[in-house]
Order: structure tokens, then C-alpha cells, then sequence
């Protein structure tokens, strides 16, 4: 085979050339760009990895925080709550003392009301029984219910004990030897003479008697002498009707 | 149109030009063409590189093609396989081209012709010794002719003789034979059989790119790094293995 001594070292040139060429255009280039490509890709890996340490770091560091935030949270809400209940109990203590206070007072004025209330009940029921009997007591007044009352005082006055007497004896002597007899009506001399000598027979001699006509004692008779009393009248009846009356609307009031 | 006749064994045989001892045949011609191509599509692909995430289809292509060439020349020369990318990535591309554009109608191989094959292996046969004085010294380079002792001298100059011979007989042969083959069957086959041959020729192409980048790799690394002889025989045997199925 004939070679052509020429031509292989123009192909010896030629492919040297192209080695040359291909260095300076592929090669070289294309080498380059490769390292430097994973030369960055290794850089941004590292600093990817740097940037992932820290932000575990962060995110641990914010944890932790997070941890003691809801630690500090929860211990201040219970601390909160317990100075919430003291302060509670404190004020309900208050109240329940205000509202005793104000209780205890209003029953006081209650008391009070209810009191005068009664007080004015039995005023009103006392004068209109007074009025009412003494009315029908006028009406009915005859010689024989006025001598039964005399007859009755009579009684009375016979059934005094020797201390009663002795005391209404001292009495009389110390005022001046004058008795007073008043009476709702007028009492006739006979009558009068059944009185002294009623009242000389229990108690003494020596005294006077004057006899008043005193429409203020109901339906009755009464015997005055300083500071000492004989009596009988409507009035202590209705005196004891204004009690009954009056502890029958209390039981009512206090029914409702 | 048939550049080179079924008689013509070579397109060294195809003259275009001539004065006196110059000349320009077919095989320059072509080679001229290949050459062109490669390097106008590298500059046009490398003027705008991108050295971020983003970058465009044909860098893409030209990174691949050159990892895989720098892969297989580290798997062999274990460190600093990045100096040799320009002599093997070239030989392989210019070959693998070339072989590639045979499916071009009109367009004639510059490696059909030995010539073109024999100045490939002359400059693997003159960049083997460069790279192993560089890189173990003169001295330690030619002890390696000696061993296991003298008598092997004319042993490693028979094989550095014989081996780029080789090279060069190896890779003319495949791919002459094969355009003769393809032609003489256009010729008397029906369609259908030379296409199948034509796809076969592609992959012919590319094993033989490939083994002559790969021997030639293997005897520089065995050149360079005389320590680890138990791999580079490994890896020769491999290699030769393959152009053996291949052939």
C-alpha cells in the first residue's frame, strides 16, 4: 500500500490543529464552565447547609422560647386566677357584710315601721272601740247597768286586802282627808250614801268625798286619792280587746 | 455520485489539486470537513457558556459527550486524567465523526484511508513516550524498555512498533472494508439489506472511536504510571477484547 508522505504529515498537522482548535474551543470551555458549575453547586449546597443549621438553630432557640413563654404564661394566668378568687371572696365577704349591714338595718326600720305601725293601729282601734262602746254604753246608760256598777266598785272596794286599805288610808291622810269618786254618770244620794259607808266600813273615818262627773270613764266609776286608785270601767275590757286585737294582726302580718 | 471508485482502495487516491509534490486529495479534503465541523459547532455552542443551572440543549450535549470522555480517562489514569482529554477526546471525536457522516451521501470517511489512520497512530506512537518522560522523568521511562531485564528491550520496541501498527491497520480496515462491503452489496442486494448494514456501520463507527481513544489511553496510562502494570494489562486485555468482537 503506497503512502503518500505528504499527506500524512499534512493529516499529522491537520489533526494537531484540531487538537489545538478543540482545546481552545471545547475543552477548555466546556471544562470550565463544568467546574465552575459544581464549584457553585457545592457553594450553594454548603451554604444551603449552613442556612438549614441555622435556621434549626433559630427554630430550637424559638422553641425554647416558645416553651418558656408558655410556662411563664401559665404560671402568671394561675397566679392571675388565684389573686382573681382571693379578691372575689374578698369583695363577696364585702358585699355579704354590706348586705347584712343594710339587712340588719332595714329589719330595724321594719321593726321600727311595723312598731309604730301598730302603736298607731292600736291608737286608732283603741279610740274607735272608745268611741264605739262608749257610744252604745251612752245609748244603753239606764239607773240599773249605772248601779250595777256601783254595786260592782262597791265589791271592790269590800274586797281590798288590810295592805290595800292601809296604803289608801295613808293616802287619804295625806291629802288633806279629800276623796275623789268620778263617775261616767251622775250617782244619786242613796247610791253615794252605799259608797261612804263602804269606804268608812274597809278603810277610815274623817274624810270627804266629792263626786265629779267625769264622761272619761267609760261606762265606770273610779276612786282618786294621791296616787292611789279604785275603779272599774269599760276601759281596762278594751284596753285588753286592743291587745287581743292587735296580736291578731301581727299573726296575720307575719302569716303573709 | 461515487467519489471514490469500488477499485480505489483509499480516497487518497481521489487527487483534487495538485502542484508539484502538494497535493489535495480527498481525504484532506474531507478531513478538512470534519474538522470544520467540529470546530465551528464547538465555538458556536462554547462562545455563550453558561456556568449556572440553566444552560442551553447543546451545552448540555457537549458536557455530556465530554464527561463521558473524562470519566473513561480517569477510570484509567486515576489522577490528573484532565491533561489527556485533548489528545483522546479529539482522536475520539474526529474518528467518531468521521465514521458518523459515512450515512452522508457523498461523503467518504477520512479514516477509510490509512494514511489518515497511520498519522492518528504516529502521534499516539510520539505523545505516549512525552507523556511518560513528563511525567516520570527520561530515565524512569527508559528503564521500563528493561524490565524484567535487558533481553525484553527489543521486546518493547517490537511491541510500540507493532501496537501502533495496530492502531493503524485496525481502524483503516474496519472501516474501508465496510464502505467496499456496503457498496459491492448497493450493488447487488436489493434496498432493505444496506440500510441494516448502514446502521451496522454506525455502530462499527462509534466501537472502533471508541477503541482506538481507549487503547490509545491505555498506553499512555500504562506509559505514565508504571506501577500499576496488573491494571493496565487488565484493562489492554479488556480492551483488545472488545475490538476482537468488534472486528
Amino acid at each position: 500500500m503506497h503512502i503518500d508522505w505528504f499527506v500524512l504529515g499534512c493529516q499529522i498537522f491537520n489533526f494537531l490543529l484540531l487538537v489545538y482548535l478543540l482545546k481552545r474551543f471545547l475543552y477548555g470551555r466546556i471544562l470550565k464552565a463544568m467546574d465552575e458549575r459544581e464549584a457553585k453547586i457545592a457553594a450553594r449546597f454548603s451554604e444551603a447547609r449552613e442556612i438549614k443549621e441555622k435556621a434549626a438553630e433559630a427554630a430550637e432557640l424559638y422553641d425554647k422560647r416558645n416553651r418558656q413563654l408558655a410556662e411563664k404564661s401559665e404560671q402568671m394566668l394561675n397566679e392571675a386566677s388565684l389573686a382573681a378568687e382571693t379578691r372575689r371572696k374578698e369583695l363577696m365577704e364585702k358585699v355579704r357584710e354590706e348586705v347584712d349591714a343594710i339587712k340588719t338595718r332595714w329589719q330595724t326600720m321594719l321593726a321600727r315601721e311595723k312598731e309604730a305601725f301598730f302603736q298607731d293601729l292600736r291608737g286608732r282601734a283603741a279610740r274607735e272601740i272608745y268611741a264605739t262602746a262608749r257610744k252604745a254604753l251612752a245609748d244603753l246608760g239606764n239607773a240599773e247597768l249605772e248601779e250595777q256598777i256601783v254595786a260592782e266598785f262597791i265589791r271592790r272596794v269590800q274586797g281590798l286586802d288590810s295592805e290595800k286599805s292601809k296604803e289608801i288610808r295613808k293616802a287619804i291622810t295625806g291629802g288633806g282627808n279629800k276623796v275623789v269618786v268620778q263617775s261616767a254618770f251622775d250617782i244619786s244620794p242613796d247610791t253615794q250614801a252605799k259608797i261612804e259607808q263602804a269606804l268608812k266600813k274597809q278603810i277610815s273615818n274623817g274624810f270627804t268625798v266629792r263626786y265629779i262627773k267625769q264622761p272619761d270613764v267609760v261606762s265606770g266609776i273610779e276612786l282618786r286619792v294621791n296616787g292611789h286608785k279604785i275603779a272599774w270601767s269599760l276601759n281596762e275590757y278594751l284596753e285588753t280587746l286592743v291587745e287581743n286585737l292587735t296580736e291578731v294582726i301581727q299573726k296575720e302580718a307575719h302569716a303573709a | 455520485m461515487e467519489i471514490v471508485q469500488i477499485n480505489q482502495i483509499s480516497p487518497d487516491q481521489v487527487i483534487i489539486w495538485s502542484w508539484g509534490f502538494i497535493k489535495i486529495n480527498a481525504t484532506i479534503l474531507y478531513t478538512w470537513l470534519v474538522m470544520a465541523i467540529l470546530v465551528v459547532g464547538s465555538w458556536l455552542v462554547t462562545r455563550n457558556l453558561s456556568s449556572e443551572i440553566n444552560v442551553s440543549r447543546w451545552q448540555h450535549f457537549l458536557e455530556v459527550v465530554i464527561s463521558v470522555i473524562r470519566g473513561e480517562i480517569n477510570e484509567m489514569a486515576k489522577k490528573g486524567g484532565d491533561k489527556y482529554i485533548p489528545l483522546i477526546g479529539t482522536l475520539f471525536l474526529f474518528i467518531g465523526l468521521s465514521n458518523i457522516l459515512v450515512v452522508v451521501p457523498g461523503f467518504v470517511a477520512p479514516t477509510s484511508s490509512i494514511t489518515t489512520t497511520a498519522s492518528l497512530a504516529i502521534c499516539v506512537f510520539v505523545a505516549v513516550p512525552m507523556y511518560g518522560i513528563s511525567q516520570n522523568g527520561l530515565l524512569h521511562y527508559l528503564k521500563e524498555y528493561f524490565q524484567p531485564n535487558f533481553i525484553f528491550f527489543p521486546f518493547h520496541v517490537m511491541g510500540e512498533i507493532s501496537r501502533t501498527l495496530a492502531l493503524t491497520v485496525r481502524l483503516f480496515g474496519n472501516i474501508m472494508s465496510h464502505e467496499k462491503v456496503v457498496g459491492i452489496l448497493l450493488a447487488v442486494t436489493p434496498l432493505l439489506f444496506p440500510i441494516i448494514m448502514q446502521a451496522l456501520g454506525l455502530l462499527i463507527g462509534i466501537i472502533q472511536a471508541y477503541i482506538f481513544a481507549i487503547l490509545s489511553m491505555v498506553y499512555i496510562a500504562s506509559a505514565t504510571s508504571a506501577h500499576e502494570e496488573g491494571h493496565k494489562h487488565e484493562e489492554l486485555h479488556k480492551a483488545e477484547a472488545s475490538q476482537g468482537i468488534a472486528a
